[in-house]
């Protein structure tokens, strides 16, 4: 074996090196079942990351936590709107670009409303949102059989002020990734 | 100033006319203004006609009581305040004494247990000012167990005699029970009496549920449910409370379901390719038609009591109106057009009133219109009023009332259609969607 | 809640210098409802009335809280039992599907002897003063109480007995937020004239004051909240009260009538004592007498939409008999409700009549038998 100066193995640190950096990237390969058939389980697509053990994976273009918080798993809409605006079309085109590189995942998007309504009005209303975002990823070359829709209405708000500032942020469609089955 | 100069006119015209003898004949008048107060009644507890009947009695004349009082229609006269008593159901009844306390209505009953568990509750009621009995003398027979049923039904009876309308005591509510945080409601659907009592729970809490609604006949419940992961509607027999989903699409939704008054069809709204449209269902067989076709929302539907035509709730216009059209689909009328957002119409079991929510102006509130969209009546107000149901008489509404802000809570309030008596009906927890069953058999 | 008591204040004061300087504006005292032998067509009346008679009342007391209406009173329904029961939700036993219905034995007729010397009931005082509150620029709207009548009624003082019936919760609500104005003795119950509505209450800051009363006997009677209401002596001096009490500008135009009629008649006239004809002061107190009386509330929406005419004889102290009394005819609703209307209007009569009306006994033929018809017509959902 060959020894630097200081007498450390260069050869062994190189190798583990490599090793490590394998390591790294297989574990990457992770299984986040974020959603659970119980319709508690999709809540706001905000939920932990399970199962992600790659430290620095939201730097990883190819985790979901990147694609939650460096794309953005979310559009926000107006009052009784489903039209994206273009800052959101921005980011679903993040999300389209995204979907296809990671041909792997499968993605179910959720559509919610403010309390500012009825609830059953709600609900048609977060259908309408989650099938725009659906639309445009479809337009965008995301395959449609690789999406999925549903609405919570007003059931499942992330902000509980009863204030714009709330309403907002609640007005949403959420694209919560997941492992797909291959084909 | 008008008004006083025109009477002082009046006036001298008076004694410049001869004034109109009267000629022997009766002298007329007309009235044209009342008032609009409780009625007072006195209500003093049943006689037990044998002693295991003695708390039954008293418990009884109480139900009798709170149910009349409820309506706002009537008001007791504390027992304390009585001149006499009722000892005996068939003794006669010294209505100086009542007339003295101005109860103008007497209720007397008697209750009788029988050794395998029945009871025999009977009561008259009396005008106490004419000085006679109002109406016939009932009995009901049935089982101590159902003790409250039969004091609903005596309620019922007497409400009816003095009012004149259908009585409404002796009917269900079922609701959504709601626990936990605001993100993170757990809710379950349960069933009450309509005053509160005898609550049960028909789901876990395990998945969202919502908007529950009675059969024609009480027996079932639709409502939806996200069990499946989706949003879907359910039918649960109340009695086994064994449910099953009704036929739905893959990748489709299903929710706001209704009965109509034949007890076979549903009528719902379906979301497909985001866009929401009502159809309706034979609920035996599943099989399915379109009745409506637009890209706009459309929801919320209700059938009229006689089943033949159907309003609900669309966006077609803009913002959410309300709309009746055939029983079978065709071209709706639109029935709302103040200024706001209309939604959850809810036909009045009498058929001349449905009752809606509005949103106008940052609040909420439940209100009635006639079936043509005239005489728009707002009863309520507040931060979050929605989700309408009736009484089985058509008289009183029954909705959820949501509280704003991070520890905002939902729940059930009644109200009567002339506005007035709004009260809270209380809930174990938080309660919301009520839906009223009908009259029980 | 300290700014609420200032505002508070200041309403009130602005109301007693309204009360002072403000009733030169258009408080007419004088009833102008004139039906029998006015010049005024009925449409004409209806037309000045609704003109004026839209309930706009002083704000001049901030509500703190305008939305939250007094009948959100807690409620009485019995609570929920907890722990639900096995299983079944239809485990009540029903009774029979059709009640067995019982016919008991008709009850002794001793009860009809009682009728003579029943204990006072109080006549209310007769009305003949249209109040109408004053009207303000900004639209307030009164404030919701128990009972609805055509003229509004200053709440009494919570220990005051009510006249005419018994209370034992003197719609506490409105007696806290409001400082009475006069003490009374005897005074019927607040009430205001239209049905207040929660979805009312809401564009104006200040749901109302008491409306300015009418002239009230000035006596105080601090009788006992009605827990022992059979109490004579008040109730007499209540009633001698009103029925000293003259409306004051009605009065003046019935003293202008009746010198004038009875001017050429000496004495009265022969033929029994049918007198000169009724003057149209006197029917009116009749009829608003009965009017007080006439409760609808517990009525159904379709009795109503019934007019029945109710015909009855009276004694001559101006007590109805109660078996003279009888529906001659009905109009606008089934059989069922018309006998719900009818019952109604038959209750009214008895009841305000019980210490007999305040009819002239010297026209007593002409008063007889009366026919009275009970439209309901302005009463439906005010």
């Amino acid at each position: 074996m060959t020894h630097n100066n200081n007498g450390a193995p260069i050869m062994t640190l190189f190798t583990r090196g490599i090793l490590l950096a394998s390591v790294l990237a297989l574990a990457a390969c992770t299984n986040p079942d974020r959603f659970d058939s119980a319709g508690a389980g999709g809540a706001g697509g905000a939920g932990g990351a399970g199962g992600i053990g790659a430290p620095g994976s939201a730097s990883d273009p190819r985790s979901p936590l990147y694609f939650q918080q460096t794309i953005g798993d979310r559009v926000l809409f107006q009052v009784d709107q489903s039209s994206i605006t273009l800052q959101y079309q921005t980011v679903l085109d993040g999300q389209a670009q995204w979907l296809m590189t990671n041909t792997d995942y499968v993605a179910i998007i959720e559509g919610h409303a403010d309390e500012q309504g009825t609830r059953e009005y709600n609900l048609a209303l977060g259908a309408r949102r989650a099938n725009a975002v659906q639309e445009y990823l479809v337009s965008r070359g995301v395959a449609p059989s690789r999406l999925r829709v549903i609405s919570y209405g007003k059931e499942r708000p992330i902000e509980l002020c009863s204030d714009e500032a709330c309403y907002s942020q609640n007005r949403r469609a959420v694209t919560v990734i997941s492992a797909g089955l291959s084909s | 100033m008008m008004t006083r100069v025109l009477t002082l006119l009046a006036a001298l015209l008076v004694l410049a006319m001869p004034a109109a003898a009267q000629t022997g004949g009766p002298l007329r008048i007309e009235i044209t203004e009342g008032v609009i107060e409780p009625l007072p009644f006195a209500n003093p507890d049943f006689v037990a006609e044998n002693a295991a009947a003695a708390e039954l009695a008293r418990q009884i004349a109480r139900v009798v009581s709170e149910d009349l009082t409820g309506t706002g229609l009537f008001r007791e006269i504390p027992s304390s305040a009585f001149i006499s008593q009722i000892t005996s159901f068939n003794s006669p009844v010294q209505f100086s004494d009542w007339r003295a306390i101005n109860a103008q209505a007497l209720i007397s009953g008697a209750v009788s247990v029988g050794g395998d568990g029945s009871v025999a509750v009977k009561f008259r009621l009396y005008d106490v000012f004419a000085g006679q009995e109002l109406g016939d003398g009932l009995q009901f027979n049935g089982t101590q167990a159902g003790w409250r049923r039969i004091a609903h039904k005596v309620a019922d009876a007497v409400y009816s005699r003095i009012t004149g309308e259908g009585g409404y005591f002796d009917s269900r509510v079922v609701y959504v029970a709601e626990t936990g945080p605001k993100d993170d409601r757990r809710k379950r659907l349960a069933i009450m009496d309509y005053d509160g009592a005898n609550v049960q729970y028909l789901t876990d809490s395990n998945s969202i549920v919502l908007a529950p609604r009675f059969s024609p006949t009480g027996d079932r419940i639709l409502y939806t449910s996200y069990e499946s992961g989706f949003p879907r509607i359910y039918v649960m027999d109340v009695a086994s409370v064994g449910r099953r989903a009704l036929p739905t699409l893959e990748g489709d939704m299903s929710f706001a379901p209704r009965f109509a008054p034949d007890g076979n069809t549903v009528v719902y709204s379906l979301t497909t390719g985001g866009n929401t449209d009502i159809y309706r269902m034979d609920i035996n067989s599943g099989a399915a038609t379109r009745l409506t076709s637009t890209p706009s929302i459309e929801t919320a539907p209700s059938f009229s009591p006689d089943g033949s035509r159907i309003v609900f709730e669309s966006d077609r216009s803009g913002t959410q109106q309300l709309y009746i059209m055939g029983a079978n689909g065709g071209e709706p009328q639109r029935i709302s057009f103040g200024q706001g957002r209309y939604g959850t119409p809810v036909w009045s079991p009498r058929g001349d009133l449905i009752a809606f929510t509005k949103q106008s102006k940052g609040r909420f509130h439940i209100g009635v219109m006639r079936t043509d969209g005239s005489e728009e009546r707002l009863l309520t107000a507040s931060f979050l009023d929605e989700g309408p149901t009736w009484s089985p008489n058509g008289r009183v509404i029954m909705f959820t009332r949501e509280t704003q802000g991070e520890s905002g809570a939902a729940s059930l309030y009644s109200v009567d259609i002339s506005g007035r008596n709004l009260k809270q009906i209380r809930t174990e927890g938080g309660a919301s969607d009520p839906a009223w069953s009908p009259l029980q058999r | 809640m300290r700014i609420g008591y200032y505002i508070s204040g200041a309403g009130h004061i602005g109301l007693i210098l309204w009360m002072f300087f403000g009733g030169m504006f258009n408080t007419p005292p004088q009833s102008f409802e004139v039906t029998e032998v006015s010049v005024i067509s009925g449409a004409e009346f209806e037309a000045m009335m609704a003109g004026v008679q839209t309930p706009e009342v002083t704000t001049d007391v901030a509500m703190p809280a305008p939305e939250l209406p007094a009948e959100e009173v807690p409620p009485t329904e019995s609570q929920p039992d907890p722990t639900p029961p096995p299983a079944e939700p239809q485990v009540t036993e029903a009774p029979p599907a059709d009640p067995v219905p019982q016919q008991p034995e008709p009850l002794p007729q001793q009860a009809e002897a009682e009728v003579s010397d029943e204990a006072p009931v109080i006549a209310p005082p007769p009305q003949e003063e249209v109040v109408l509150a004053p009207n303000t620029s900004d639209r307030p709207v009164p404030r919701p109480a128990e009972r609805v009548a055509p003229e509004p009624v200053a709440a009494p003082e919570p220990d005051t007995q009510v006249a005419d019936s018994v209370t034992e919760e003197v719609v506490p609500d409105e007696a806290a937020e409001v400082v009475r104005e006069e003490t009374e003795g005897g005074a019927p119950e607040e009430a205001t004239t239209r049905i207040v509505t929660e979805a009312m209450e809401e564009p104006s800051a200040a749901p109302t004051t008491s409306i300015r009363p009418r002239t009230r006997p000035a006596r105080p009677e601090p009788a006992p909240v009605a827990e022992t209401p059979r109490e004579p002596a008040p109730q007499q001096q209540a009633q001698e009260q009103p029925a000293q009490q003259p409306d004051r500008t009605a009065d003046a135009v019935n003293d202008a009538l009746r010198q004038a009629l009875e001017g050429g008649a000496a004495s009265p006239a022969a033929g029994g004592q049918s007198g000169p004809p009724m003057t149209s002061g006197e029917r009116d107190a009749l009829r608003v007498a009965v009017q007080q009386c006439w409760n609808v509330g517990s009525l159904s929406s379709e009795a109503l939409r019934t007019t029945v005419v109710v015909a009855v004889s009276m004694t001559e102290d101006g007590r109805p008999q109660p078996e003279t009394l009888r529906m001659l005819s009905h109009d606008g609703g089934s059989a069922e409700a018309a006998r719900q209307a009818f019952e109604s209007a038959r209750r009214a009569i008895i009841r305000c009549g019980a210490n007999g009306f305040s009819l002239p006994r010297d026209k007593y033929d002409q008063w007889r038998d009366i026919e009275m018809t009970f439209n309901p017509e302005n009463m439906r959902i005010r």
